[in-house]
C-alpha cells in the first residue's frame, strides 16, 4: 500500500508554483524523509497530503487510494504541523482532553504513561514548556490517536541538539513497535542518518529523487548527507545554465 | 470476471460525538463568555437594584386612594421625578435614570457579540492552532459548525434573558404610558431586539475573524460594521417595515402608544403647506386660537401618518426576522470560508 500517492500535484500561491508537477509513489511501512532547502515545497506537499490545502492541479491520495484531507484520511493520519501548534493557554490534560474529543480514536493510557515518562507535568500549561516538551507533547496526542500514518513536518527546527536526539529517539523506538508509516520532512539531513530508510528530495517546488536510502546508498557509494548534497548541488547548477 | 480494484469503503463512516466537540467549545471559548456573563451580571445587578426599588415605590403610587387627589398626583410627579429624571434640560445630564440607562444599554448588544465573536476563529488562524484542529477526526466544517452554532445560542440566548429583566426594570413608566415602545432606546431593548442584535454582531465579527484572521483587527472592523448598520436601522430603516397609517385631524392620532412618524398641512386642492407658508399674522397673534382659526377658514387639513402601537410586535419581529436570517447567512459563509481556506 502506498501511504501517499500523487500524481502531476502542483500548488501554486499567487503567481509562483511552491511545487510543480510532483509525482511520487511512498510505499508504506517506512521512515520517510522529505528534504530539502527552505522553500522547496516540503510543507506545501505535507499540507496537501494532510488536507489542509487543495491542490492547484493535480491530484494526491493517502492511505492506498483514500482523497486526502476525508473524513477517513482525517482519522488515519496523525499530523504535527511545524513548531508543533498547541493551545497554549491550556493545561497539559485540558490539552490531551480536546485532541481527544476532537477524534474517534484515542488511547489516553499511551498518552498518560509516555507523558510521564517524559516528565511533563500534567497540570502545567502548554505556553509553560520548554521548546523540546511542547514537540514531545505534540508527538504524544498524535501518538494516542493510533494512527496508521503519522506526517511530521520539520519536527526538529525549533529544537536544540539534545532534544532533537531524544525526539527522534523517542520518535524510533515508538514507530518500531507499532510498526506505522512515518514521512517527515527536514531541512537539516545530517539528523536523519541512521533515521529514515526512504528519501525523497525536494528543490525549486520539484521532486529530485524518491526512493530507498539503502539502495540510493549502495548505487552512489556515499552517506546520505552527500548523497542529498550532491542532487541539490546538481539541481542548482542546471538551473543556473 | 468480477472488479478487484474496488476501494474498500466502511459501510458508515464514524462521526466524532457532538458531546465532545461541545466541551472542547466550552474549554476553549468559557473565560470570552465569562466575561459576556460579567458585563451583563453588572448592568443586571443595577437594573435588579434598582428596579426592585422603584416598583416598590411604584406600587405606593398604583395603591394611592382616591386615583385624581392631589396627594396622589404629587406622589406620581415625585416618583417620575426620582427615576425617570427631570423633564426640563438635557437627558444627558439628569444622569442615570429611566431616560438614560436604555441609551446606554444600545451599545451592549454590538459590543458583547464582537467580543465573543471575532476570537472564535481569528485566533486559531492567527496563532497556527487550525492546522492542528482542522487535522483531527473531527474535520473542520463539523468543528467550526458546532463552535459557532453553539456560541450564538448560548449568546442569544443570554442576552434574551438580559432584555427581558430590562422590560420588567422599565414596564413602570410604559403602565404609566410616559412613553411608547417605539423609540430607539426602547425599542433596542425590548422584545427581541437585543437579543437579535447581539447575535448579528456575533455573526459579523466571527466571519470578519476568518476572513481577516486578525482577532483584534476583526473586532474593530466588525464593531464598526455593526454600529453603522444599527445605526442606519435606527434612523432610516425601522419605520419602513409597514405603511404607516395616514389620519386628519387637530391632535395627534393613537394613544401615547402609538409611533408618530410625520406630519403636515394639506390644502383643500390636495397642496402641501409648510410652516413657512403660514400666514405672520397668525404665526405672531397672541390668540390660541389663532392656528385653528386659520385652519378652518382657510380649509386646511392637518394631516398625520403613525404606527399604532398593536404593531410593536409586528415590527420587532420583522426586525428579529433579518437579523436571524442575515446571522445564519454570515455564519454559514463563516463555515465555507473555513471549509474553502487553504493553509
Amino acid at each position: 500500500m502506498n501511504i501517499i500517492e500523487t500524481a502531476g500535484l502542483g500548488k501554486r500561491y499567487g503567481r509562483t508554483w511552491a511545487l510543480r508537477d510532483c509525482t511520487l509513489d511512498v510505499p508504506g511501512g517506512h521512515v520517510v524523509a522529505l528534504v530539502g532547502p527552505n522553500g522547496a515545497g516540503k510543507s506545501t506537499l505535507l499540507n496537501m497530503a494532510t488536507g489542509l490545502t487543495t491542490p492547484t492541479a493535480g491530484r494526491v491520495t493517502v492511505l492506498g487510494g483514500v482523497l486526502a484531507g476525508s473524513p477517513p484520511a482525517l482519522d488515519r493520519i496523525a499530523f504535527v504541523a511545524q513548531d508543533a501548534p498547541l493551545y497554549k493557554n491550556l493545561p497539559v490534560t485540558d490539552m490531551l482532553r480536546v485532541a481527544r474529543f476532537l477524534n474517534l480514536r484515542w488511547d489516553a493510557e499511551r498518552a498518560a504513561a509516555r507523558l510521564s515518562r517524559l516528565g511533563i507535568e500534567p497540570g502545567k500549561k502548554v505556553g509553560a514548556l520548554s521548546g523540546g516538551q511542547k514537540a514531545q507533547l505534540a508527538l504524544t496526542i498524535a501518538l494516542a490517536r493510533r494512527p496508521d500514518l503519522l506526517v511530521l513536518d520539520e519536527p526538529l527546527a525549533a529544537l536544540d541538539p539534545l532534544a532533537r536526539h531524544d525526539f527522534m529517539q523517542s520518535l524510533l523506538s515508538e514507530v518500531a513497535a507499532e510498526g506505522i508509516s512515518v514521512v517527515l520532512s527536514s531541512h537539516m539531513v545530517a539528523e536523519l542518518d541512521q533515521v529514515a530508510d526512504y528519501l525523497i528530495v525536494l528543490g525549486r517546488g520539484q521532486v529530485l529523487v524518491s526512493g530507498e536510502v539503502s539502495s540510493l546508498v549502495a548505487a552512489h557509494g556515499v552517506g546520505l548527507e552527500k548523497l542529498v548534497l550532491g542532487y541539490l548541488r546538481e539541481a542548482s547548477m542546471e538551473v543556473a545554465a | 470476471m468480477t472488479a478487484i480494484a474496488v476501494q474498500r469503503v466502511p459501510a458508515r463512516t464514524r462521526r466524532v460525538p457532538l458531546r465532545g466537540v461541545a466541551w472542547v467549545t466550552w474549554r476553549q471559548h468559557r473565560a470570552a463568555l465569562a466575561g459576556a456573563v460579567a458585563l451583563l451580571g453588572v448592568l443586571g445587578v443595577y437594573l435588579l437594584w434598582m428596579g426592585l426599588e422603584m416598583h416598590s415605590a411604584y406600587a405606593k403610587v398604583d395603591a394611592c386612594h382616591p386615583a385624581g387627589s392631589a396627594v396622589c398626583h404629587n406622589l406620581l410627579q415625585s416618583f417620575n421625578q426620582r427615576y425617570y429624571g427631570t423633564q426640563q434640560g438635557s437627558v444627558v445630564s439628569s444622569g442615570l435614570n429611566a431616560q438614560t440607562v436604555p441609551f446606554l444599554l444600545l451599545a451592549v448588544p454590538i459590543l458583547l457579540g464582537v467580543f465573543v465573536g471575532a476570537p472564535v476563529l481569528a485566533r486559531e488562524l492567527e496563532s497556527g492552532t487550525f492546522r492542528f484542529a482542522w487535522t483531527q477526526a473531527c474535520g473542520r466544517v463539523r468543528w467550526a459548525a458546532t463552535k459557532l452554532i453553539l456560541l450564538a445560542a448560548a449568546l442569544t440566548v443570554l442576552a434574551y434573558a438580559f432584555s427581558q429583566l430590562f422590560a420588567w426594570y422599565f414596564s413602570p413608566f410604559l403602565a404609566e404610558g410616559k412613553t411608547s415602545k417605539f423609540p430607539m432606546q426602547l425599542f433596542g431593548n425590548l422584545g427581541v431586539d437585543f437579543a437579535a442584535w447581539t447575535l448579528l454582531a456575533f455573526a459579523v465579527a466571527a466571519f470578519l475573524g476568518v476572513m481577516i484572521r486578525r482577532a483584534v483587527a476583526a473586532m474593530a472592523v466588525a464593531l464598526a460594521t455593526c454600529t453603522v448598520l444599527d445605526v442606519a436601522t435606527m434612523m432610516a430603516l425601522r419605520q419602513h417595515y409597514a405603511t404607516p397609517l395616514v389620519v386628519s385631524g387637530n391632535n395627534p392620532p393613537g394613544s401615547e402608544s402609538a409611533w408618530l412618524l410625520g406630519q403636515w398641512l394639506g390644502g383643500p386642492n390636495g397642496q402641501r403647506f409648510y410652516p413657512s407658508n403660514i400666514p405672520l399674522s397668525v404665526q405672531n397673534s397672541s390668540n390660541p386660537d389663532a392656528f385653528q382659526n386659520w385652519l378652518r377658514t382657510a380649509h386646511i387639513t392637518q394631516w398625520w401618518s403613525y404606527v399604532p402601537g398593536s404593531d410593536f410586535w409586528r415590527f420587532q419581529l420583522i426586525e428579529g426576522g433579518w437579523l436571524l436570517g442575515l446571522s445564519a447567512l454570515l455564519i454559514a459563509a463563516a463555515i465555507w470560508a473555513v471549509r474553502r481556506r487553504a493553509a
